[in-house]
């Protein structure tokens, strides 16, 4: 690991400060993430900036009957937090099928989001890889690949975001409040993270030195139920295959409201906008979520070992959606 | 069928007070492991000691054009800089079996990993950094992975101009060792045959994934020699391809085990041992070297995966008729226990059933994926899941039931072995079987006992809630396995103890000295055990391991309790038998029974077979000592023929069979095992908890194989999982209730009667879990670990 310095500021302001005069350096939350890849020498920052202890760990309701969630709220923390156990699900469920609980405790909800990704490649510094080091290549393709991206890869870039979280948030239609030294601004989830392009050394379109200082949930819809599954090679303690969060409101049989995410495919939380838009309206059965699910799906582009993620990815959310819609029907929260 | 049965409870009630053998003995080790107290190699520090960290080819292949070491040793706290060209002797190489694996890489790199420099530094990150800033440069080669690229004709050779003793019998140099067995005539008896099943197997590349890393402590002596602390499996073997490295004679390299964090067959092979030798010697410091979980994927081998093609035949009955086999294992770029492997594979690739027609093959290649060698149960855990998915198929095939199937053709005492050798020891297979048949099944539809909401916990998908029961199909699986137990092939196999008998305080006291290596398995709570039953004391002190005492042999193939304890076995009895002159010389006169009784030790008395008690030990041995180191030996055996494969090869054989119960969530491909029912005969339990907790760890490792365990080497022979992250291992949520049925049929041949046990369960449980998937899906699955894609297709 390479020799760093290290800060642990006050306030937010000192913090953006400190990182706006340091190009190479980097902050830190948990921790989970950014000190294996310093171990193993994918990152390099010369200053860690700690942001874990900032006064932003508090989980409150907003105005409108939403809730504010500070950056720095640790991930096991927001899981079994009352208000978000109660009215979505979907993001406690995904927190609790994340990692393990040591791992949990020590994670911040700023520094979930920026995860890195998990390709092997990535993780080797021996080896060529565009998104460490552009223009090297991207071995991925050819190599291993089971766990990456089926849908929204370039030839540049075939990872995945690993993270399960993001995927609820981004069917929950959350906003990531985010501060610097140009003020503040906000960035609906969906925007937060990209797709590879010809760029994938930029997983985000944060900027260098934007701190994330909250989320923001909108207020639950009334009725609505929402559930996240996830599949993996064992039973707790390992990232996604294929996952998905979804949220639906069903008025009379009716699909009339729908967000489904799905994780581990891409290099972002798929939100399955062709999907929910076929859905709306439409029976809330599972033939329309198959057909829904389905088109949406069509987009995938499978690399030679990982193409079982699509009916993986497809038969979760088909069933959940089903189970989410029969709960609507008879009234179980 | 005679033998007495214990389930896990009453074993661990059975305990009797007086701790000697037969008793659940707690392990002296155990609360101190559980607590984090116990000191494991790692943690060891001395004085102004240096840290080592080694530097590795990044690459598969490649040429190493030039090595510029200038720049890491000009930083700050470097004291040394090692490569292939510093070596102090001739003896450049080192190996198990061939010397063939270079101390450091010999201008050709040969896997991902192979260590290329050392560095010393006063601080581990300085060493780390100082290796960063050698310079190699290398030449990419192209690389072998594979049996066809292995054999192709512009194949490049691993190691050109080999002269190990399999070289002049391989047909190729690519191939480490090939072992045919031949017996009858396949031929002919196929054609009796009324079903002919065949069948093509893979099995993945499994890692020991032991939980202590690789490390150790070299202390340069001021004689010139070295004191190393190290964590090992065999203590002699290290020294024996240390030595010759350093220009020492052995005697001059004195090793000391410390704490070993676990072990199944990856530390047969040495790792850090010369590497920290060699740079205590050029710095005259003390040396440590602590690999982490990245670097120990490379510093040890790893179980050979293996291609498996089988043709059984049945008659309408239900009779085998025959085999043919051939099993293709991966043994990297070294050659590590290929040789053994190979003929572990052969010899038990027929499995634990009666064939008298047989063709056989088994081959180890060489190739440049990562050395794989020793990991409990090896060559006959891949052969075991082949076969089993044979018998599962030929029975469906003659529309009988598995287990009757196997019944009907399972082996017992006096069954002939494909290589000639009479089994001549208790043979339970059936038995086994049915125990494990017999056994109620788990209840359906758990997940839903726990009330209103499913217990997730209880399905496929565990905490991912990706089912409440719905597409869940449970299916149950049989398989039964052999394992050789010790070394085999006439290798002369020998352990050592060392027992002293002496009064301290008043009170008789038994030293047991041996050169065992505990990795976990419990060795040092047997040999107490053994030296209060056959000395009749209380207090038993148990030397630490070193190579001041004669060999112990390998902490391995399931024979130390076999071996190391019938050598304390043994050399108790003999220093009983001079206690009891110095008795007879004392007290001889008072009692006419010293002449003429069956004398025993018993709570610290002579007494006779009749019970009367003569004497007090402490007052027989006065001031005396009896202090005795003697050689035990188990019967010979033979090499296998390297045409027929004919030869009394193997010392012991043992037996365990499994039932899986699994559900399986048949739409996303999760597999929930809810129970892994085993019975295993082992001769006679020293300690019955013990030998409990070795089935249920052996069979939890099988579980591993079967559905999870793989380290991923990618198409250019790279390893793409070093890490707990990538490389899963079964959490306890994946592990399921593990019944255990125990049986005690004695080898006459063998201490007590007992069964090395530590290897069976690992083999047949992987079967049986994926026997149990099959039954649920109905899919053929080929291939462990089996991935939910296997499962869902694509
Ligand atoms: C063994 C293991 C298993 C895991 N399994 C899972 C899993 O199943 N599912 C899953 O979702 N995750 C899993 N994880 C990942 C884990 O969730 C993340 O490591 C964790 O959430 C990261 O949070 P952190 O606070 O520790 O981030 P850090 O490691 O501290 O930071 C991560 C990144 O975020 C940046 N950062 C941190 N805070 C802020 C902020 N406020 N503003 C801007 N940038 C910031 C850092 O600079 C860094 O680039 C696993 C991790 C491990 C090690
Ligand atoms: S998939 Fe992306 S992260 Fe992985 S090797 Fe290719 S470029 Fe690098």
């Amino acid at each position: 690991m390479k020799t760093f310095q290290y800060e642990r500021p006050a306030d937010a302001d000192t913090a953006v400060a400190l990182l706006a005069d340091a190009p190479t350096g980097a902050y830190l939350g948990g921790g989970t993430n950014l000190v294996d890849l310093m171990k193993l020498g994918v990152a390099a920052p010369d200053l860690l900036v700690d942001v874990s202890r900032l006064p932003f760990d508090a989980v409150e309701e907003t105005g409108t009957g939403g809730l504010r969630i500070g950056a720095a709220v640790r991930n096991s923390t927001l899981a079994v937090h009352p208000l978000v156990r109660e009215r979505y699900p979907v993001l406690s469920q995904a927190l609790l099928s994340g990692a393990s609980t040591q791992l949990r405790n020590a994670a911040t909800v700023g520094g979930n989001l920026l995860q890195r990704t998990r390709c092997p490649y990535f993780q080797d510094v021996g080896k060529p890889c565009n998104k460490r080091r552009p223009g090297t290549g991207c071995p991925a393709r050819e190599g291993a690949h089971r766990d990456l991206a089926v849908l929204g890869a370039s030839e540049h870039c075939v990872a995945t975001n690993p993270s399960d979280m993001a995927v609820a948030l981004a069917a929950l239609d959350a906003i990531v409040d985010v501060a610097s030294g140009h003020g503040p601004r906000r960035v609906p989830l969906t925007d937060l993270h990209r797709l590879p392009g010809d760029a994938p050394d930029r997983d985000t379109t944060l900027r260098h030195g934007e701190l994330i200082t909250a989320v923001e949930l909108p207020p639950p819809m009334p009725g609505a139920r929402s559930a996240y599954r996830k599949a993996r090679d064992r039973a707790s303690y390992a990232f996604a295959l294929a996952s998905v969060g979804a949220v639906l409101q069903v008025r009379e049989g009716l699909v009339h409201h729908v967000r489904v995410a799905f994780g581990a495919l891409a290099a972002k939380p798929w939100r399955a906008r062709t999907a929910e838009e076929a859905l709306l309206g439409e029976p809330a059965t599972t033939a329309s979520f198959d057909d829904a699910v389905r088109h949406e799906l069509a987009a995938a582009r499978p690399l030679r070992d990982n193409g079982y993620k699509v009916p993986l990815a497809r038969r979760m959310a088909v069933s959940m959606l089903t189970e989410l819609a029969a709960a609507s029907a008879g009234g179980t929260p | 069928m005679a033998g007495t049965t214990r389930t896990p409870t009453n074993l661990t009630q059975g305990a009797k007070a007086d701790a000697g053998i037969g008793a659940s003995t707690l392990r002296p080790d155990g609360t101190l492991k559980v607590t984090g107290e116990f000191a494991y190699s790692s943690d060891m520090w001395h004085e102004d000691m240096l840290w080592g960290f080694t530097l590795r080819s990044p690459h598969a292949h490649a040429r190493i054009l030039s090595v510029d070491t200038s720049d890491a040793l000009a930083q700050a706290g470097v004291y040394a800089v090692l490569t292939h060209d510093d070596l102090p002797t001739e003896h450049k190489k080192y190996g198990l079996e061939f010397t063939d694996t270079p101390v450091l890489a010999d201008g050709v790199v040969r896997h991902h990993g192979e260590p290329v420099a050392l560095v010393a530094a006063d601080h581990p990150e300085t060493a780390r950094r100082a290796a960063a800033k050698i310079k190699v440069e290398y030449e990419e080669l192209p690389v072998v992975h594979d049996e066809a690229s292995a054999l192709a004709e512009d194949a490049p050779l691993l190691h050109p101009g080999r002269d190990d003793h399999h070289a002049h019998e391989v047909p190729h140099p690519n191939i480490v060792h090939r072992q045919p067995i031949i017996r009858g005539d396949a031929n002919a008896a196929a054609r009796r045959a009324d079903v002919i099943v065949t069948g093509e197997y893979e099995v993945g590349m499994q890692d020991q994934a032991f939980l202590g890393p690789e490390s150790g402590l070299a202390v340069p002596g001021e004689d010139g020699g070295v004191d190393l602390y190290v964590a090992t499996q065999w203590l002699h073997s290290d020294l024996r391809q240390i030595a010759p490295v350093l220009g020492l004679p052995e005697e001059k390299v004195r090793m000391t085990l410390s704490g070993v964090g676990g072990a199944f067959g990856g530390r047969e092979d040495l790792s850090m041992q010369i590497h920290a030798c060699l740079l205590a010697l050029r710095t005259g410091k003390p040396v440590k070297i602590v690999y982490n979980r990245f670097e120990s994927f490379f510093g040890h081998v790893h179980r050979h995966p293996a291609k498996l093609w089988y043709e059984h035949g049945a008659t309408r009955d239900g009779k085998l008729t025959h085999m043919k086999c051939r099993i293709v294992l991966d043994g990297g770029a070294y050659a590590s226990a290929s040789p053994a492997v190979v003929g572990n594979a052969s010899s038990l690739s027929v499995g634990p059933y009666v064939i008298e027609d047989v063709e056989i093959e088994a081959v180890a290649l060489y190739t440049n994926n990562p050395p794989c060698g020793a990991m409990r149960g090896f060559g006959a855990v891949q052969a075991c899941f082949a076969y089993e998915a044979q018998m599962d198929k030929v029975a469906a095939e003659l529309g009988m039931d598995p287990v009757e199937f196997r019944q009907l053709n399972a082996m017992t005492q006096g069954t002939i072995m494909p290589t000639g050798q009479v089994v001549d020891s208790p043979a339970p297979v059936a038995e086994l079987l049915r125990r494990v048949k017999a056994l109620p099944l788990p209840p359906e539809n758990q997940w839903e006992s726990a009330g209103q909401t499913a217990d997730v916990r209880a399905l496929p998908g565990g905490l991912s809630n990706t089912t409440h029961g719905e597409g869940v199909v449970r299916g149950v699986g049989y398989a039964v396995g052999i394992k050789n137990v010790g070394f085999s092939e006439g290798f002369d196999d020998y352990s050592t103890a060392r027992v002293r008998l002496e009064v301290v305080a008043g009170e008789p006291v038994a030293t047991v000295h041996t050169a065992m290596a505990e990795v976990g398995q419990g060795g040092v709570t047997v040999h107490a055990q053994i030296a209060r039953t056959e000395l009749g004391v209380q207090q038993v002190t148990i030397h630490p391991a070193d190579t001041q005492v004669g060999s112990a042999g390998s902490t391995s193939a399931s024979r130390q309790t076999y071996m190391t304890g019938g050598a304390v076995k043994n050399t108790c009895e003999a220093v009983r038998d001079k206690a009891l002159q110095l008795g007879r010389r004392r007290f001889g006169t008072f009692h006419p029974a010293w002449a003429t009784a069956e004398l025993l030790l018993e709570g610290g008395k002579v007494v006779t077979d009749g019970g009367e008690v003569l004497a007090d030990l402490a007052d027989v041995l006065g001031d005396d000592v009896v202090d005795l180191e003697l050689e035990f030996r188990h019967r010979p055996t033979e090499a296998f023929d390297i045409v027929t494969g004919q030869g009394f090869g193997h010392v012991q054989y043992s037996f365990a069979a499994h039932r899986a119960v699994v559900e399986v969530d048949t739409e996303l491909g999760l597999v929930k095992v809810v129970e892994l029912a085993c019975a295993q005969d082992v001769g006679k339990a020293l300690n019955p908890l013990s030998v409990v907790g070795q089935i249920q760890g052996g069979t939890t490792q099988g579980l591993g194989l079967a559905v999870m365990e793989e380290i991923i080497v990618d198409p250019k022979s790279k390893v793409r999982n070093p890490s707990f992250t990538d490389y899963l291992i079964p959490t306890i949520l994946d592990t399921p209730t593990i019944p255990v049925d125990v049986l005690e049929l004695a080898d006459d041949h063998a201490p007590y009667g007992l069964r090395g046990i530590g290897e069976a369960p690992t083999l047949s449980s992987t079967p049986a879990v994926v026997s149990a998937i099959r039954a649920a899906t109905g899919l053929a699955l080929k291939r462990v670990p089996v991935r939910p894609e296997h499962i869902t297709g694509v």
